[in-house]
C-alpha cells in the first residue's frame, strides 16, 4: 500500500513543520499569561487559611493571628483571632468595597474612598492593596523588561506602567518571577516621581495543600527604614466550598464565620 | 556762618496772599490726611483679618515638639515619648505679659462613622474651659453644649453633621490607630455642634475633651501635641513667641514656638503686600498734589515777576531768587504739615481707641463664614506716616523747583520796561 513515495514525503513534511516552528523557549513569554498563571497558582479559585501578621514600626511591634477566606479576586474575609483584645475585628472585601467590623463597639464601618490609601489594621499595607492587587493587569500595561539570569536564577522581570486614565496609586511597579517554578520573588512599587516607595519580598517557598507557595511576604516601606510588615501563612487550603453569599456583612460581624 | 535770610523772607511772603497760601496748604494737607488715614484704615482692616484668622481656631502662637510639623505624627508629642509637665508649661506661658490665654491640644486622625455614613476625620482634644478663653469657634455652639470629660461626648462641625446626618444626642464611632499600634475605636455621643464657617474644618474636625482623646489613642495624660497661645494683639505674637522660646524649659527634646506669621505665611505675605501698597498710595497722592502746587507757584511767580526783576536789577543773584521761591514752598509745606497733623493724629488716636461702628452703612459682613462687624478701625503705622510727612515736604520742594528756576531767569530790563 505504502509506496516509496510516501516514505520520502513524510519525513520531509515533518522536517518542514519543525523548521517553521519558532524557537522553543520564547514561545511562552507572553507577560500577561505568565502573571495570570502565577496569580492563579497562588490564589486558587477559593481558599481558607490562617496567617500571622507581624508589624514592626519605629514606635511599636505587634503580631496578629488571622483567619482568612477568599473567593476569586472579588471576595475575601479576614478575622483577627489574637491578640485577645482585638479578636473578632474583621475586614470584608466585596468587589470594590471594604468593611471593617469593630467588636468593641459592635459596628461595621465601610471605608470611604478617601481613606482607601490608609493603613490596613496598622500594617504597611493599605486598604487599596486589598482592592487593587487583583486588578493590576487591568490597570497597568505589562512588559517584560528583563529575561535571563539574576543571581544565578533564571527570572523574568516585568514592568507595569499605568494605562492612561487608570485610577492607580503607583507610577510604576516592577515585579520579578522565577522562571523555573513561577514563584514571585519581589515587587517594587514606585511613586509618580519614579522614587521607590516600598518593596514587597516573597520567601520560604513551601508546599501547602499540594501547591508550592511563598509562605512569607515582607513589605518594606522605603521612607521608613527599619519598619516592615510580615505576613506568614500558617496553613492554607485551596478550592474550598464557599460561595459569594458567605462574604456578607452578617458574616463579617458573626464571629461564627465557618466554612459551610 | 551767617544765617541765610531767604527762609525768613519766604515765610513772610506767605502772608502776602493769604487765600492762596491757605488753599495751597490745604491741598497738601488734605493729601497728607488721605495718606495717613488710608494707611491707618488698611492697617486696621489687616489687623482685623489677622485677628479673625488667628482667633477662630489656631491662636496667635503655637508650641510644638520640634519634629511635629509638618508631618504631625501622633508620636511627636511635646517632650517626646516621656511627655511633659503640661501644667508647668501652661503656668510659664500664662506668666508672659502679652499672653491672654493658653490651651493644650491633642490631635489624631481617623474615621468618623454613623450608621451607613463614614468620613475621614481629624480628632482634636481640647481642655474646653481653656479653649473657650483662647479661641472663638466653641464660644457659641449652633446646638447643644460643650462635651463633658469622661462621658464619651464630643462636638462636631455643622458640615460633618450634615454629611453624616447626625445631630445632638446621636452616636458616632471614632476609629483611629493607637500609639501602641492597636486599632483605637469607641462609641461617643454628639453633645453639640459648632460652626467656624471654614467648610473643610467643619466637615472633618471632631472636638472632644483632651483626656478622652488621649485614652482613645493610648497616649498618657502628659503627652500633648500642641499648646495654642493667644496674645492680646496679633502683632504682639512675634515678640511673645521669641520670649516664650527663651523661657520654656525644653524637657527631653527641643520645643518650637511659632507665631501666626510663621504658621500661616500666606496671611503674613498678604499683610506684607498691603504694606507695599501704602507706598503706591503715598506716591500717587503726592504726585497729584505736586502738579497742583507747581501750578500755584508758577502763577505766583509770574504775578511777581516785576518784584523779582527789581531784586535782580538791584544786584540779587538768581540763586537768591530761587532761594526765596523754594523757601516759600517749604514754608507752605511746613504750615500744612503742622496743620493737618494737628487734625489727623488726634483723629487717628480716637479711631484707634474707639472705632465707630459702620453697621448702619454695611450691616454685618460675613467673610468666609467668619462674622466681621464693620468698624472704622485704624491701626498705627509710624514708618508709613513718617514717610508721608517726608513725602509732603519733598513734594513742596520739588514742585517749587521749576517755578523758582523760571523766576531766577527773568530778564530784569525787559520785564521792568513792560515787555
Amino acid at each position: 500500500m505504502f509506496g516509496l513515495r510516501t516514505f520520502v514525503v513524510f519525513p520531509a513534511v515533518v522536517f518542514a513543520v519543525a523548521a517553521l516552528a519558532p524557537a522553543p523557549a520564547p514561545a511562552q513569554t507572553d507577560p500577561l499569561e505568565i502573571i495570570d498563571r502565577v496569580d492563579r497558582m497562588l490564589r486558587g479559585d477559593s481558599s481558607h487559611g490562617t496567617m500571622t501578621m507581624e508589624v514592626v514600626t519605629e514606635n511599636w511591634d505587634r503580631s496578629m493571628t488571622m483567619e482568612v477566606w477568599s473567593l476569586g479576586t472579588d471576595y475575601s474575609l479576614v478575622r483577627v483571632q489574637a491578640p485577645r483584645r482585638e479578636a473578632g475585628t474583621a475586614t470584608l472585601k466585596a468587589e470594590d468595597d471594604i468593611w471593617n467590623y469593630l467588636p468593641k463597639v459592635d459596628r461595621s464601618i465601610k471605608i470611604p474612598a478617601s481613606m482607601m490609601g490608609g493603613s490596613w489594621m496598622g500594617s504597611h499595607f493599605t486598604n487599596d492593596d486589598l482592592v487593587k492587587e487583583s486588578r493590576l493587569i487591568e490597570d497597568y500595561d505589562v512588559e517584560i523588561s528583563f529575561e535571563g539570569d539574576a543571581d544565578g536564577v533564571a527570572v523574568w522581570d516585568f514592568i507595569l506602567t499605568p494605562k492612561p486614565e487608570a485610577p492607580v496609586v503607583w507610577g510604576s511597579i516592577e515585579y520579578r518571577i522565577r522562571q523555573g517554578d513561577y514563584m514571585p520573588l519581589w515587587t517594587k512599587f514606585y511613586d509618580e516621581d519614579g522614587e521607590l516607595a516600598r518593596t514587597m519580598e516573597h520567601g520560604e517557598f513551601t508546599e501547602m495543600d499540594g501547591r508550592l507557595l511563598p509562605a512569607v511576604m515582607d513589605m518594606y516601606p522605603a521612607d521608613k527604614p527599619g519598619e516592615r510588615t510580615t505576613m506568614r501563612y500558617d496553613e492554607i487550603e485551596f478550592d474550598i466550598d464557599v460561595d459569594p453569599s458567605f462574604f456578607s456583612l452578617r458574616n463579617l460581624q458573626g464571629g461564627r464565620g465557618r466554612r459551610r | 556762618m551767617k544765617e541765610s535770610p531767604w527762609p525768613r523772607i519766604g515765610w513772610r511772603n506767605l502772608g502776602r496772599n493769604r487765600k492762596r497760601t491757605v488753599l495751597t496748604a490745604l491741598g497738601l494737607g488734605v493729601g497728607y490726611f488721605a495718606c495717613v488715614f488710608v494707611v491707618g484704615w488698611s492697617e486696621g482692616i489687616m489687623a482685623e483679618l489677622v485677628e479673625n484668622a488667628t482667633s477662630l481656631v489656631t491662636g496667635q502662637i503655637e508650641i510644638h515638639d520640634a519634629e511635629y510639623r509638618p508631618d504631625r505624627s501622633l508620636y511627636d508629642t511635646i517632650g517626646g515619648r516621656e511627655g511633659a509637665d503640661v501644667a508647668a508649661l501652661l503656668n510659664a506661658i500664662d506668666a508672659d505679659e502679652a499672653v491672654v490665654a493658653a490651651a493644650p491640644r491633642v490631635y489624631a486622625g481617623g474615621l468618623v462613622s454613623s450608621g451607613e455614613a463614614t468620613s475621614a476625620g481629624m480628632f482634636l482634644g481640647v481642655d474646653p474651659e481653656r479653649e473657650v478663653a483662647l479661641t472663638r469657634f466653641l464660644d457659641s455652639l449652633v446646638a447643644g453644649a460643650l462635651p463633658v470629660a469622661g462621658r464619651y461626648e464630643l462636638v462636631i462641625g455643622e458640615e460633618m453633621g450634615r454629611q453624616l446626618s447626625v445631630g445632638v444626642g446621636d452616636e458616632l464611632v471614632l476609629v483611629g490607630s493607637g500609639a501602641d499600634g492597636s486599632m483605637a475605636n469607641d462609641l461617643y455621643t454628639v453633645a453639640g455642634i459648632y460652626r467656624t464657617g471654614l467648610v473643610e474644618f467643619d466637615a472633618s474636625t471632631v472636638v472632644m475633651p483632651i483626656g478622652d482623646l488621649q485614652e482613645l489613642v493610648v497616649l498618657g495624660p502628659d503627652r500633648i501635641h500642641e499648646i495654642a497661645v493667644a496674645t492680646a494683639q496679633p502683632d504682639l505674637a512675634a515678640d511673645a513667641a521669641r520670649r516664650l522660646s527663651g523661657v520654656l524649659e525644653a524637657p527631653a527634646r527641643p520645643i518650637v514656638v511659632a507665631s501666626w506669621a510663621e504658621l500661616n505665611p500666606v496671611l503674613a505675605e498678604y499683610v506684607a503686600l498691603a504694606e507695599s501698597f501704602y507706598w503706591i498710595i503715598i506716591v500717587i497722592v503726592f504726585t497729584v498734589a505736586a502738579f497742583g502746587i507747581a501750578n500755584t507757584m508758577l502763577m505766583a511767580t509770574f504775578e511777581r515777576r516785576r518784584e523779582f526783576a527789581v531784586m535782580l536789577a538791584l544786584g540779587s543773584t538768581p540763586r537768591a531768587v530761587m532761594g526765596i521761591v523754594v523757601s516759600e514752598a517749604l514754608a507752605i509745606g511746613a504750615v500744612s504739615l503742622a496743620g493737618s497733623a494737628a487734625v489727623t493724629f488726634p483723629l487717628m488716636v480716637w479711631l484707634y481707641n474707639a472705632p465707630p461702628s459702620l453697621e448702619w452703612l454695611y450691616g454685618n459682613v460675613t467673610l468666609q463664614g467668619a462674622l466681621l462687624t464693620p468698624t472704622l478701625r485704624v491701626g498705627y503705622n509710624v514708618p508709613a506716616w513718617t514717610w508721608a510727612s517726608v513725602g509732603l515736604l519733598v513734594t513742596a520742594l520739588l514742585s517749587a523747583l521749576y517755578p523758582a528756576a523760571r523766576a531766577a531767569r527773568i530778564p530784569p530790563a525787559d520785564t521792568l520796561s513792560g515787555l
